[in-house]
């Protein structure tokens, strides 16, 4: 399989007036093309960190993050941005979405941003959202929002889909609604999906398994074959 | 950007109130640097072309009477472009509906295009050169054609054909008028420096064949005015110098630049004031509405911190994040110029149409200035978006993985009152809050300040002219002026002769006068002024120095106008050289001391005893006027028994200034109304806009407090409370800066001839104060309209 995105000994660290965080230490890795990779890890273990570096949305202390053989751990602000904006989707525990836009608009805020965009529409009764997409944030459940969220992020039709406790806010039947939309955009459009997690069970629906414990990797975990998360149980 | 768009309709319609105010404010300073600046530029052209087409004089010199060859001599003189020799002369008029005025008889030579200071035809048709009537027979009605001012012909119902009496040489003249006509010199029409405003009803200009004029005043081949124009380039005072020294032999008695010519001095003085107010009053609505939007902008990209963060998440990039945001300040800005021109172009036709009625001048001054438009519209998108910029800079450090994160407490902490204890334990819950949360955000606290400053010191600006005003009629009329009427007589009559004047009926009481017209020599400089001799101990004028002390006419000495002897450059003490300038007989010189200040607000003037006056002139007991106080009953009966008398030149009625300044102030106050409006609109939209910030920014606090059992009112007190701290500190300093703004104006528009005095009454203070109250309660109180409706479950739960 082919490395999506290599990591190689990434720290970062978070200087708090006298305090030093270390969030991850000297952390190696890869993300393979196509693959759904869950990433499990108690809290504070690193895992929202280890996201935010894969994402662009910041850069390792040291170490090197190289995207299809590109090395992005210097990157300038330009550059991470180009890189957000065209290979990365994101989905949010709080689902973030821009409350003064409806549903629609805010899966448009993200599809203004790519030359090829998905057909808004489309994505939105993928996610079973046709319906209500005029609506606005507030007047939505936690798991209709989400489903926005997860529409806004692959509308861009993005190579890697980040998902930081994507079902964290979320009851078990809507939990696993989401995660059913994750894998169908891995299905239908072979993008790549990252989950963070610390809900073990939902590593049954990935490839590989990453555990992580104070800022680095414990071990990872190939699956063989990975359940859909219809039939995964929490 | 189609998604972002939205989201700024959203941002602009959730904020509908904030918006409109801040647009309103841009819509002020818009409307009135394009009403101003257009109704300058017209009113400066059509002056300019005016000056131009009818060669508007560079120098004049008045002299009591010269061949008219001497004009071609002073054509020699290196430097001089052009001249032209006149009579003009002041005349009184007697007529049915106007009793006795004055008229300036001013001659023309035909073909009139090629004199300096020609004049042009308004309506009617020229003059003819030639009398009906062969010579040596008396003059009839119909045989001697007259245009006069338009002014004149309307304040007094002329019509082609109607006649007006002249009183010239002793004899009356009727004239026949044949039309209107203006000329540059004739823009704006006073009598004197001393009159405070124009007065049609008073004083005309009649202008007239050279030949008519020679015959009537009795000056055969005579002129008694010089005017010249310049090459450009010369030397002024030099070729004024030579020219003088060509009158010598004529006397000469007065010269002046153009820039003394009284008309040309009050358009100036006009065109200067509207050009102060054109750049200061935009400067300040625009400069606070930037304010505003850099108030408003910065509190949302604070706000928005996460939503921020989203976008950078998404792909969106610090610029385009930016431009969205100040997208908000740049519709502020093309909505405010566009309802601005608007407003300005209705705001400079009004204008166009005041000086219309006041400025007589032949071109219609309409003229819409596109340059104003376009300055008005860069000028505001430029600063809005200049605001707007600097408030969202801040976007650029937004990490959009840490604007996740909850934001980190700022480091307020305590304040510097709270160490205060002894104060601060005084102090109740409501404004121990408010003083927490107005010292965090100093930013917002002191830019709201600021603009309560600023409009607290618009309305103190705006209330001043009302008070200039007062204080002027007051202390003219009511302390300097103490007579009921000013009588003039042609020529200086023996004081016994006053005796005619004092029996009528109703004259309680009645003192002399004798004004010298003089030139005041002092070490190599001189200025002409006026000398009133003036009875030691008289009580119907009243004098003051400089300090507004008064001061009794001097036995010995002079007292000396402050603006002569700030030009000569002489001081209390000294001696100075007076030489009249009366025109019949030779002018005499005289040693004169100055021995004090004599501060007239009106017309200047220096002061000696009436004995002194007739000692210049080296003549006695003469008199050349009378100030009279009667009992206003048998008014009328004075008035017509004074029009009997020929020697009677000009009467001058306090009531009838009065009355005609108090027609004059219509007009002010509506342009006083228009101002302290736009002060208090300007304070309102400061203050609503730091009420509705501080409110949103707030709910939580508000809405938990609400939660406790606070009522409606409490929790509204509380949002007043940080509002009075920050408005009444803006008031308080407001007063002081209004002051000072006022004495910027004044030294912005002060002229020569007169000058607004900086008197601002403490009632004005109190006036401009209960004006803040108004608009920090009414904006206040709009602000707070949300606090009924405070869900207080949903701005609870919700985190933003
Ligand atoms: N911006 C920051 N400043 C300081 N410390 C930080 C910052 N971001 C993360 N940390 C610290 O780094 C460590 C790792 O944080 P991270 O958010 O990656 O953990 P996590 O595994 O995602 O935890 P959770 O499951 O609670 O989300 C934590 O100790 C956290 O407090
Ligand atoms: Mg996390």
């Amino acid at each position: 399989m082919e490395v999506l995105i290599k990591l190689d000994r990434v720290t970062k660290t978070y200087h708090m007036g006298e305090v030093t965080v270390n969030a991850l230490r000297e952390t190696t890795m890869d993300v393979f093309q196509g693959e759904i990779l869950v990433i499990l890890g108690p809290s504070g273990s690193g895992k929202s960190t280890l996201l935010n570096i894969m994402g662009g949305m910041d850069l390792p202390t040291t170490g090197e993050m190289i995207f299809l053989g590109e090395n992005l751990s210097q990157a300038s602000d330009h550059r991470l941005t180009s890189y957000r904006r065209n290979e990365i989707g994101f989905v949010f525990q709080f689902y973030n979405l821009i409350p003064d836009l409806t549903g629609k608009e805010n899966v448009e805020l993200a599809a203004d941003l790519v030359d090829e965009p998905l057909d808004v529409h489309e994505v939105l009764k993928d996610v079973g959202l046709a319906d209500r997409m005029d609506h606005f944030p507030s007047q939505m459940s936690g798991g209709e929002q989400q489903r926005v969220s997860i529409a806004r992020a692959a509308v861009k039709n993005p190579r890697l889909l980040l998902c930081d406790e994507p079902t964290g806010a979320l009851d078990y039947q809507t939990g696993k609604l989401i995660l059913s939309l994750l894998a169908k955009i891995n299905q239908d459009h072979g993008s790549t999906v990252v989950i963070v997690t610390h809900n073990t069970p939902i590593g049954d629906m990935a490839h590989r398994v990453v555990r992580m414990r104070d800022g680095t990797i414990a071990d990872i975990k190939e699956n063989t074959s990975p359940l859909p998360p219809e039939r995964i149980e929490w | 950007m189609s998604a972002l768009n939205n989201k700024l309709w959203r941002t602009i319609s959730k904020t509908k109130g904030q918006f409109i105010a801040v647009v309103a404010v841009v819509v002020v300073g818009v409307a009135v640097y394009i009403g101003m600046t257009t109704a300058y530029y017209n009113l400066n052209a059509s002056k300019e072309k005016f000056y131009r087409d009818r060669n508007f004089a560079d120098y004049y010199f008045q002299v009591v009477k010269a061949p008219q060859q001497v004009t071609k001599q002073i054509e020699t003189i290196p430097g001089v472009a052009g001249v032209t020799g006149r009579i003009q002369k002041d005349v009184s008029l007697v007529n049915d509906f106007n009793k006795r005025a004055t008229a300036r008889l001013t001659s023309y030579t035909m073909p009139v295009e090629y004199e300096i200071n020609s004049l042009q035809l308004l309506t009617g048709r020229f003059f003819a050169a030639e009398t009906a009537s062969q010579p040596g027979e008396p003059i009839r009605t119909g045989d001697i054609e007259i245009l006069v001012d338009p002014q004149y012909a309307e304040g007094n119902l002329l019509d082609f054909g109607d006649t007006v009496n002249i009183v010239a040489e002793g004899k009356i003249v009727p004239l026949t008028v044949v039309g209107t006509a203006t000329g540059p010199e004739f823009i704006y029409l006073m009598k004197d420096a001393g009159t405070l405003l124009p007065d049609p009803k008073t004083f005309g200009i009649i202008m007239i064949s050279r030949e008519r004029a020679e015959e009537i005043l009795n000056l055969k081949g005579q002129i008694n005015q010089v005017l010249i124009s310049l090459v450009p380039g010369a030397d002024a005072d030099r070729v004024a110098r030579q020219v003088e020294d060509v009158l010598e032999p004529y006397g000469n008695l007065a010269s002046y630049p153009r820039k003394q010519q009284l008309s040309n001095a009050m358009l100036e003085a006009e065109l200067d004031g509207l050009r102060a107010s054109s750049r200061f009053m935009p400067a300040i609505f625009l400069g606070i509405a930037a304010a505003i939007q850099f108030v408003i902008l910065s509190r949302m990209v604070r706000s928005q911190r996460l939503q921020i963060g989203i976008m950078k998440a998404l792909g969106y990039r610090s610029r385009q994040v930016i431009l969205h945001y100040t997208g908000y300040s740049v519709l502020v800005a093309l909505c405010g110029a566009f309802l601005g021109t608007l407003f300005g172009l209705a705001l400079s036709s009004f204008m166009s149409d005041t000086y219309a009625m006041y400025f007589n001048l032949p071109t219609t001054i309409g003229a819409v200035n596109t340059q104003a438009i376009v300055y008005g519209f860069v000028f505001s998108i430029v600063i809005s978006t200049l605001a707007g910029l600097t408030a969202c800079r801040s976007v650029v450090t937004i990490n959009p993985a840490e604007s996740m994160r909850p934001e980190p407490p700022k480091g307020g902490g305590k304040t510097l009152i709270e160490d205060w204890l002894w104060l601060w334990h005084r102090l109740d819950t409501a404004w121990k809050m408010s003083i927490r949360s107005a010292a965090r955000n100093r930013g917002r606290f002191g830019i709201t300040t600021i603009g309560v400053v600023f409009a607290v010191g618009m309305l103190v600006m705006s209330l001043f002219t009302l008070d200039a005003v007062d204080y002027m009629i007051n202390k003219h009329y009511y302390q300097d002026q103490r007579y009921d009427y000013l009588v003039r007589f042609a020529s200086p009559v023996k004081e016994s002769e006053l005796l005619n004047i004092e029996r009528v009926e109703g004259v309680q009481k009645s003192e002399p006068l004798l004004e010298v017209p003089v030139k005041i020599n002092f070490n190599g400089k001189s200025e002409d002024d006026v000398i009133t001799g003036l009875e030691p101990g008289a009580t119907l004028k009243r004098l003051s120095d400089q300090h507004e002390h008064p001061i009794e006419v001097p036995g010995e000495g002079m007292l000396i106008s402050q603006r002569t002897i700030n030009k000569l450059g002489a001081k209390v003490g000294d001696m100075v050289e007076v030489e009249t300038l009366l025109g019949i007989g030779p002018s005499r010189q005289t040693p004169v001391k100055i021995v004090g200040i004599s501060n007239q607000l009106v017309g200047g003037g220096c002061f000696v005893s009436l004995q002194q006056a007739n000692l210049l002139l080296q003549v006695r007991q003469l008199v050349s006027g009378v100030m009279l106080k009667m009992d206003p009953v048998f008014s009328t009966g004075l008035e017509a028994e004074l029009e009997e008398m020929t020697a009677v030149s000009s009467i001058l009625s306090r009531q009838k200034e009065l009355d005609n300044f108090n027609k004059n102030m219509e007009a002010s106050l509506y342009s006083i109304s228009v101002l302290v409006i736009f002060s208090l609109l300007l304070g309102f939209a400061i203050v609503y806009n730091s009420s509705v910030i501080s409110f949103s920014e707030r709910q939580r606090e508000l809405a938990s407090l609400r939660v406790l059992g606070f009522s409606i009112k409490e929790v509204s007190g509380i949002l007043l409370k940080e509002n009075l701290l920050q408005s009444l500190l803006g008031v308080a300093l407001g007063l002081p800066f209004g002051y000072l703004m006022v004495k910027g104006y004044i030294s912005a528009v002060n002229t020569d001839l007169y000058s607004l005095p900086v008197i601002i009454y403490p009632a004005t203070y109190v006036y401009a104060v209960l004006g803040s109250f108004f608009f920090i309660i009414v904006a206040h109180l709009l602000a707070v309209r949300g606090v009924k409706q405070l869900q207080l479950v949903e701005v609870l739960k919700n985190k933003d």
